[in-house]
């Protein structure tokens, strides 16, 4: 076993885990996040997706005993229920959802998209969900979506 | 050296179970105590939007909002059978059975509003936003609750269905009318074939979907983007690799499914053409935004590089070997590129 100080979605944690266990396995059995999705588990759907230190990352491809002293979000810490974050809401308001078992790592490398650039241009988003599969959306409204974000983070669009 | 090439495909498809096959869906709808709709369907939502469609038919049946209606679906435990989310059959189907089991309820309801208000009759009552009143005379006017009172203990529930009609083609010589009804779809695709290495990019796409009455005009878009994007994979890159009965490419690094980075921005057409059997005239287009997606990349490919490609996907190494093969014939006819 091995102790572990973490910071998920703003909240600390100290916690005893396997030497052998994956971060999504921490996240997910451990701290009950589910919103985290286990998809191929060999790090090419990207429906694990969390951010870990700033950066964009596939929880199956990591170990837990790797991230000690790291902060990580995961959808639950954007925002849940009625309280949603702008992402959140410019994916519902453009209808960039079907079945939704990529949508908790897609709204997260949208986060990663527009923490770093909140102008992106649509190649530049297709470039940044290109990790993140989906097979029903066929992407158009997902791009549709980070635009509209990206229009409500730099305010020139308000949303409610 | 990099070829360019446009290609169309056109298709039709007949939605539902169709050959006589018995084609049913059933529901069951409620009036709760609390004066609430309440819809019990077996329909499953997979992402297609069903729950959406059938809220909408609901509400606009019973001329309310769709937050005055509950929809309970997918507990098979509780729920009539409304058949599968298959042969894209949900909204044409269960949304008829839906629409035909909430006329039902309207009737029912504005019988016992007649009791309620002591009318001589049903006529000139309006069912609106949850609510039931004389259109001469709104005074005269009774709330779903209401009723839902007067009722007491002896709730008002209505059993529903609708069946397809399929016709069973005839054995001996193949002609009948197997399905009812067709959907419509257009596709035109520009590649660039790149003759060196194989490789395909999809330039620009447009498609055009007949849906009888779009219910969901957002929803429809993005069934029509996923469709396309289905179509793409099938025809470039997705491949089972099925060898001796096992599937070899059993994971996502080995069974390529489309990327943001392979798609384009799809230009698309809803056509309307209300289809009159259908729930205000809405077909189902679930199947046959995909349908004609792979012929059109195909003869786009063939408009390019002037060679057939009759073997999916068309990969890189498929339409190179297909390029040479055809340049050798082109050799012994003694013709010159």
């Amino acid at each position: 076993m091995i102790n572990l100080n973490i910071n998920v979605n703003n909240k600390d944690f100290e916690i005893s885990i396997e030497e052998d266990k994956r971060l999504i396995d921490l996240l997910r059995d451990d701290l009950k996040l589910t919103g985290v999705k286990e998809g191929c588990s060999e790090g090419e759907c990207g429906a694990c997706s969390v951010i870990l230190d700033g950066k964009l990352v596939n929880s199956c491809l990591i170990m837990a005993f790797q991230i000690n002293n790291s902060k990580i979000l995961t959808i639950e810490g954007l925002g849940q229920g009625d309280d949603l974050n702008y992402i959140q809401k410019a994916f519902i308001e453009v209808g960039a959802v079907q079945c939704g078992y990529c949508t908790p790592g897609m709204i997260l490398a949208a986060k990663a998209i527009l923490d770093a650039n909140q102008n992106p241009s649509r190649d530049e988003i297709r470039e940044g969900i290109s990790g993140n599969l989906c097979r029903c959306t066929g992407y158009e409204k997902i791009v549709d979506a980070v635009e509209l974000a990206g229009r409500y983070l730099n305010g020139s669009e308000i949303y409610r | 050296m990099i070829k360019r090439g446009k290609g169309i495909a056109i298709s039709y498809y007949g939605t539902g179970y169709g050959n006589g096959y018995p084609d049913v869906s059933n529901t069951k709808i409620k009036l709760n105590k609390e004066g609430k709709v309440e819809i019990f369907v077996g329909g499953t939502e997979v992402g297609q939007g069903a729950k959406t469609v059938f809220l909408q038919i609901a509400a606009e049946t019973l001329n309310t909002s769709i937050d005055d209606i509950i929809l309970f679906s997918e507990d098979t435990s509780i729920m009539p059978d409304a058949g599968t989310a298959a042969a894209s059959r949900q909204t044409y189907n269960t949304g008829n059975a839906i629409k035909k089991a909430c006329e039902e309820l309207s009737i029912k309801l504005k019988l016992i509003a007649k009791e309620i208000l002591n009318l001589n009759t049903t006529e000139g009552l309006i069912v609106s936003n949850s609510s039931i009143y004389l259109s001469f005379y709104e005074e005269k006017k009774v709330s779903f609750l209401d009723i839902a009172k007067y009722l007491g203990e002896n709730l008002l529930i209505i059993e529903s269905n609708f069946i397809a009609q399929t016709v069973e083609m005839d054995l001996e010589t193949g002609q009948g009318a197997p399905y009812w009804p067709y959907t419509f779809s257009a596709c035109e695709v520009e590649v660039e074939v790149n003759t060196l290495t194989g490789v395909v990019n999809i330039l620009s796409a447009k498609f055009a979907q007949d849906t009888g009455k779009a219910v969901n005009p957002n929803m429809i878009e993005g069934q029509m983007d996923g469709g396309f994007c289905m179509g793409l994979g099938f025809s470039l890159f997705e491949d089972l690799n099925i060898i001796n009965g096992r599937i070899k490419n059993d994971k996502l690094s080995k069974y390529l499914i489309p990327t943001s980075m392979d798609t384009v921005d799809i230009e698309k057409i809803i056509i309307e053409d209300p289809e009159f059997t259908g729930p205000y005239g809405a077909k189902g287009i679930g199947e046959p935004v995909t349908i004609p997606v792979a012929p059109a990349i195909l003869n786009a490919i063939y408009d390019a590089i002037n060679v057939r490609i009759t073997d999916l996907p068309a990969t890189p190494d498929k339409i190179v070997m297909a390029i040479k093969k055809d340049s050798k014939a082109e050799d012994k006819n003694g013709k010159i590129d």
